[in-house]
């Protein structure tokens, strides 16, 4: 028992670090898309709704798919008065507390709410509301649920690592974030 | 006190106290406005259905088009923080400024403004201070107190230094607010407040911040010169001219890339988001250089074929396609396409050089999950927010600021000390996502309120609350890398000549809202 949810939660790691790493290459899309909308533009007088929309949606995949990755790397910020200097039990309690009624609730109803949401829009493979703009709306309302399930993923893992930590199978988590 | 009022306070109360367990704030917030959803739905008091809203503000997050200056901003910080300029900019200006007593504050100060202007992440700045510049000064014989505080200050102006990311995220949250107050007021062509209205609106309070950092070394090395010992000066060090010169050559590049991009944004040339991205690449390109000097000659060409359009841009029209262009318009336009080849060219190489050299992957990381952070905050913020307006809190805020005695004033008092407590406990992004959709709105609404002046006013409380013991955030930041002769005293006692500083600069734009309004209208044209 012990072994196995050891062995799903690093599962997850792996699975949502994969995604995370790839994922911070839209960034380096992002910078060089926008210096050449900026040079098209200022330089050469042309402008393009379509490469625009490009950086929209890389700078979406880059937060929506590495928001999972961050909780995993204690990127998320928190408010440690009294989480940084606890005993490591009292800090696994509040992750284990923390995921299982915050934060799995919440993506949970996020998900609830956002299924029918990104449904209809593959019903009609929605199109941007502009004519020469991407037609893959449907694919970019889909990062929500994506955000969900990958944050939900997430949130198992360290809900089960806390526990792992409170029955003393594993260590405590480190008390800050580092970056 | 009805029952929905009873749940939005008992929201507000259940969240304040959650978040002190310790669990990352988007996920309290988002959670504890579900469970109080779900309360809410029990008793009769909001439909649950409402929450149907949450996805559509979700996209709205992801496609606007303002915040895409977020991570770009913080990529260019967090390139010129790899690149080991600070480091050098601080060598080589304690060896221009260090022989003067307090010189060597005075550097720390000047550099930390430049700091603060590339990076605009209070933590990540005043931490990179913390181990290069407290070390430097305690070595010279520095007062710890003295050398903490100016650390300390001078790192939290990343909170208002354009192109501050609490002014980005300030900027778009204030104009929905303004968008909203002007709608029920009935005016249907509402006016816009723009980032780079606050942008501008920061720059004079920021700066006269800085001056009165410098009047305050300045006065401690005359009163107290002990304090703040000049540097011997060491046997091999450059002087005179080669002293210049290295200082001209760490400066320069930093500086004009600063320049650039804020001078842009200021000067209504381009967007926050266009200029964020030049900045980040030009970040990339002087990291490149400075990683790889033998091999610098594609970024080089990079930043010449840059200068050549910019040259060309001037003395031809290149707009493409037209009927009626001259024969010097077509070579110029096909000279326009060789140099931006040659830029590609050199902008490939320079994202190879670093990518090589290790530095591009942790900077893309490092970038990535600050950004993550702050939008996953503000995706936990819409839910929380959607449940408090969805149980009548909007009404009862709106109501009660209204109900004040001592009308505007008191009402703007109120809400300014309620953000000073706020920031003690939490980042500034919280404060900005789940107060000021609340809060803005009614205040907007109020007469000689303006949302410049308004911005201005709660980013420089929030910075000053940053920066007041014993809770400001800073002062923990601080405390993780100091060295350990330097206690958590040192620290406490040296902020508040600071914090002094703030709180009358505070009061000052209070009374004087052209502060902050003047180069924003200005350079408005107006």
């Amino acid at each position: 028992m012990v072994d196995r949810l050891a062995a799903i939660a690093a599962g997850i790691d792996r699975f949502n670090a994969a995604i995370g790493r790839t994922v911070t290459w839209c960034l380096i899309g992002m910078v060089i898309v926008q210096v050449a909308v900026v040079l098209m533009r200022y330089v050469l007088g042309i402008g393009s709704i379509w490469l625009s929309e490009t950086i929209l949606y890389a700078h979406a995949t880059l937060f929506m798919g590495a928001a999972a990755w961050t909780l995993q790397a204690r990127g998320h910020v928190r408010v440690d008065i009294f989480y940084a200097d606890a005993a490591p039990r009292t800090r696994a309690l509040v992750d284990l507390a923390g995921a299982l009624f915050l934060l799995l609730p919440f993506i949970g109803g996020l998900a609830w709410f956002a299924l029918p949401y990104v449904t209809r829009s593959w019903a009609i493979l929605e199109h941007s509301p502009e004519a020469s703009g991407l037609p893959l709306v449907f694919l970019l309302k889909t990062l929500i649920l994506l955000f969900a399930l990958l944050l939900g993923l997430q949130g198992i893992a360290q809900a089960a690592r806390a526990w792992l930590t409170l029955v003393g199978a594993a260590p405590a988590p480190a008390p800050r974030p580092h970056h | 006190m009805g029952l929905p009022e009873l749940l939005a306070t008992l929201l507000v109360v259940a969240v304040c106290g959650l978040l002190m367990a310790g669990y990352p704030v988007a996920f309290t917030l988002g959670g504890t406005a579900l469970a109080f959803a779900v309360l809410g739905e029990a008793t009769g008091v909001m439909r649950f259905s409402l929450l149907g809203a949450l996805p559509p503000r979700v996209f709205g997050v992801m496609t606007n088009e303002v915040l895409l200056a977020i991570p770009l901003f913080i990529l260019m910080g967090v390139m010129l923080e790899r690149s080991r300029i600070a480091e050098e900019l601080l060598e080589t200006m304690g060896r221009a400024f260090g022989r003067l007593t307090g010189g060597l504050a005075i550097s720390v100060t000047l550099v930390g403004v430049l700091l603060a202007a590339a990076k605009g992440v209070v933590g990540a700045t005043v931490v990179t201070m913390g181990l290069i510049s407290l070390p430097a000064m305690l070595r010279h014989g520095y007062n710890p107190r003295l050398a903490a505080g100016t650390v300390a200050a001078t790192g939290t102006l990343a909170q208002i230094m354009p192109p501050a990311t609490v002014l980005v995220l300030l900027g778009d949250q204030l104009n929905t607010a303004y968008q909203a107050a002007q709608l029920a007021q009935g005016k249907f062509a509402p006016d816009q407040v723009s980032v780079s209205d606050l942008f501008a609106g920061a720059v004079i309070p920021a700066l006269a911040l800085v001056g009165l950092y410098l009047a305050f070394q300045i006065g401690v090395a005359l009163l107290r010169p002990h304090a703040c010992p000049a540097i011997r000066r060491e046997p091999d060090a450059p002087t005179g001219v080669a002293l210049i010169r290295r200082l001209a050559d760490a400066l320069v590049a930093p500086l004009a890339l600063i320049i650039v991009v804020l001078g842009s944004i200021l000067g209504g040339l381009a967007t926050p988001t266009e200029a964020a991205a030049v900045g980040a690449f030009g970040a990339i390109l002087l990291t490149a250089r400075k990683a790889a000097p033998t091999r610098s000659a594609p970024v080089t060409l990079a930043i010449l074929a840059a200068a050549g359009l910019l040259v060309l841009h001037h003395v031809a029209d290149l707009r493409v396609g037209r009927a009626d262009a001259s024969a010097w318009d077509d070579a110029a336009v096909a000279a326009a396409f060789v140099l931006l080849a040659a830029l590609a060219y050199g902008a490939a190489a320079a994202i190879a050089t670093v990518a090589r050299e290790k530095i591009l992957q942790p900077a893309l990381a490092a970038t990535t999950q600050i950004t993550a952070m702050i939008f996953t905050i503000l995706i936990g913020a819409t839910m929380f927010s959607l449940v408090f307006r969805g149980l009548g809190g909007d009404d009862m805020v709106q109501r009660a600021l209204g109900d004040l005695p001592g009308g505007v004033a008191g009402a703007l008092l109120i809400v300014m000390v309620a953000m000073f407590l706020l920031g003690f406990v939490m980042d500034a992004f919280e404060i900005i996502f789940v107060v000021v959709p609340i809060v803005a709105p009614p205040l907007l609404r109020m007469p000689g309120v303006d949302p410049v002046w308004l911005g201005i006013l709660m980013a420089m409380n929030l910075q000053t609350s940053y920066l007041h013991p014993p809770l400001g955030p800073t002062l923990f930041y601080l405390r993780g890398v100091a060295p350990p002769q330097v206690k958590t005293l040192d620290i406490y006692i040296g902020v508040i000549p600071f914090v002094l500083i703030q709180l009358g600069m505070l009061v000052v734009l209070w009374f004087r809202p052209g502060l902050a309004t003047w180069l924003p209208h200005l350079l408005a044209g107006g």
